[in-house]
């Protein structure tokens, strides 16, 4: 397998950008690699679900699409070595982890090559305006004017289950200002921000353990 | 008077939801992965009383309307699949103190304590249940060795999940995952359990 080492900055777009540093090597056939979220601790912004799927599905679809493991066969395949209170914390605890006979055997099967932790989430950082609804016996209607603006911060950290060694970071984000007007029906004008970042986090992830 | 009072049942529901004073009834899911670690090269005895058999958390939250969780029936398979994976052998047995020639030990689980906790209470975003087991650890001959207590703690992020109904279901099941985890990792540090092991097995004395 050959090693590359890439050392990128990407800017995708306006409001979205992100930035890579990586130390990698090339995926074959027949290696896999699984995304998963951090939910060690009760944090305010824990990464939603639904993103992490997101990233899982656009690395597997696509050109040089990668043959993604979901996060629940994961940790169903390994429980418990990555259940909340037991997950690694930092990569220098997966070789003892990954030397478990049971698991090891797991992780052949599976032929994972990397683990991608994922940090961050999407917050709503301003809004503004005022919209007010009425509904009576007769019908009911709006009439007002809201926005607000989403900016989306993740965090990507590439472990190479193999040797156990930390493969690199990436990082994408993204801020967008939704509208919604509204004369009797409210329209909403919804900036796609959590899926932006997902798109380019998914893409980075992708030429980072492809090339 | 009919249409009337329809619009008004509708307004009253679609404000109960909007303020998420309905409660929730929830039952814990009863598959469970399987523990990837050596086993322990014994044979073990699995004792489950009515009362864990039946568990059911009830709670009233004032404004907040009435919450339930159904765990008993999650209880056999889940440790059922806890010691598939942790010992060579698992039986269940019908009652405590009696003899038992083919087994190492018998561990006898129940719930001691469970709580929950709702997003408009912490003001967090955060289903959360905590859920307190007590284990008993019996000898073959039937005698009590010991006990031990073990909190486990899920959550589920409200956005995650459509509804309270299925963010309480999770925080349930991440719960009883991770007493399954808790339980894999500390067992074998338990002194009462540490002592029986060197025993059943020839180690320290």
């Amino acid at each position: 397998m050959r090693s590359v080492r890439i050392t990128a900055f990407l800017l995708a777009g306006a409001g979205l950008h992100g930035c890579v540093t990586a130390t990698v090597q090339e995926v074959t056939t027949g290696d896999s690699i699984v995304v998963l979220g951090r939910r060690s601790q009760p944090t305010a912004s824990e990464t939603e679900l639904d993103f992490i799927s997101c990233v899982a599905d656009n690395m597997s679809r696509g050109q040089n699409a990668l043959n993604v493991v979901s996060e629940q066969r994961f940790l169903d395949a390994t429980f418990p070595w990555f259940e909340p209170r037991i997950a690694p914390l930092n990569h220098t605890e997966l070789p003892t982890i990954i030397k478990q006979a049971p698991l090891a055997e797991r992780l052949d099967e599976m032929g994972l090559k990397y683990l991608v932790w994922i940090e961050g989430s999407t917050q709503r950082i301003d809004s503004g305006g005022s919209l007010s609804c009425v509904v009576g016996p007769g019908g009911g209607g709006c009439f007002g004017f809201l926005s607000w603006e989403n900016d989306s911060a993740y965090e990507a950290s590439v472990w190479d289950v193999e040797t156990g060694q930390a493969a690199g970071k990436i990082s994408s984000e993204a801020t967008g200002m939704s509208y919604m007007p509204a004369v009797i029906v409210p329209i909403p004008l919804i900036a796609r921000v959590r899926s932006s970042a997902c798109t380019s986090l998914a893409n980075q992830l992708k030429s980072f353990v492809v090339n | 008077m009919s249409e009337r009072f329809a619009k008004c049942a509708l307004i009253v529901t679609l404000a109960s939801a909007a303020f998420g004073c309905a409660g929730a009834k929830v039952a814990v899911p009863t598959g469970f992965p399987v523990p990837q670690v050596a086993k322990v090269p014994l044979p073990v005895g699995l004792y489950l009383d009515e009362a864990l058999l039946s568990y059911v958390h009830r709670e009233s939250l004032e404004q907040r309307g009435d919450w339930e969780i159904e765990l008993g029936s999650a209880q056999r398979p889940m440790f059922d699949t806890l010691l598939s994976g942790l010992f060579i052998g698992h039986r269940s047995v019908n009652q405590l103190g009696a003899s038992h020639d083919d087994i190492a030990g018998v561990l006898a689980p129940s719930i001691e304590e469970l709580q929950l906790a709702i997003p408009e209470q912490t003001r967090s975003e955060y289903y959360e249940v905590w859920i307190r087991y007590r284990f008993e650890l019996h000898a073959n001959d039937g005698e009590k060795l010991g006990q031990w207590d073990l909190t486990a703690y899920g959550k589920a992020h409200q956005q995650n999940h459509a509804g309270a109904s299925a963010a309480l279901q999770s925080a349930a099941l991440v719960a009883c995952r991770d007493a399954m985890a808790f339980f894999t990792q500390q067992f074998g540090k338990v002194p009462v359990v540490r002592t029986w092991l060197d025993s059943e097995l020839g180690g320290p004395a």
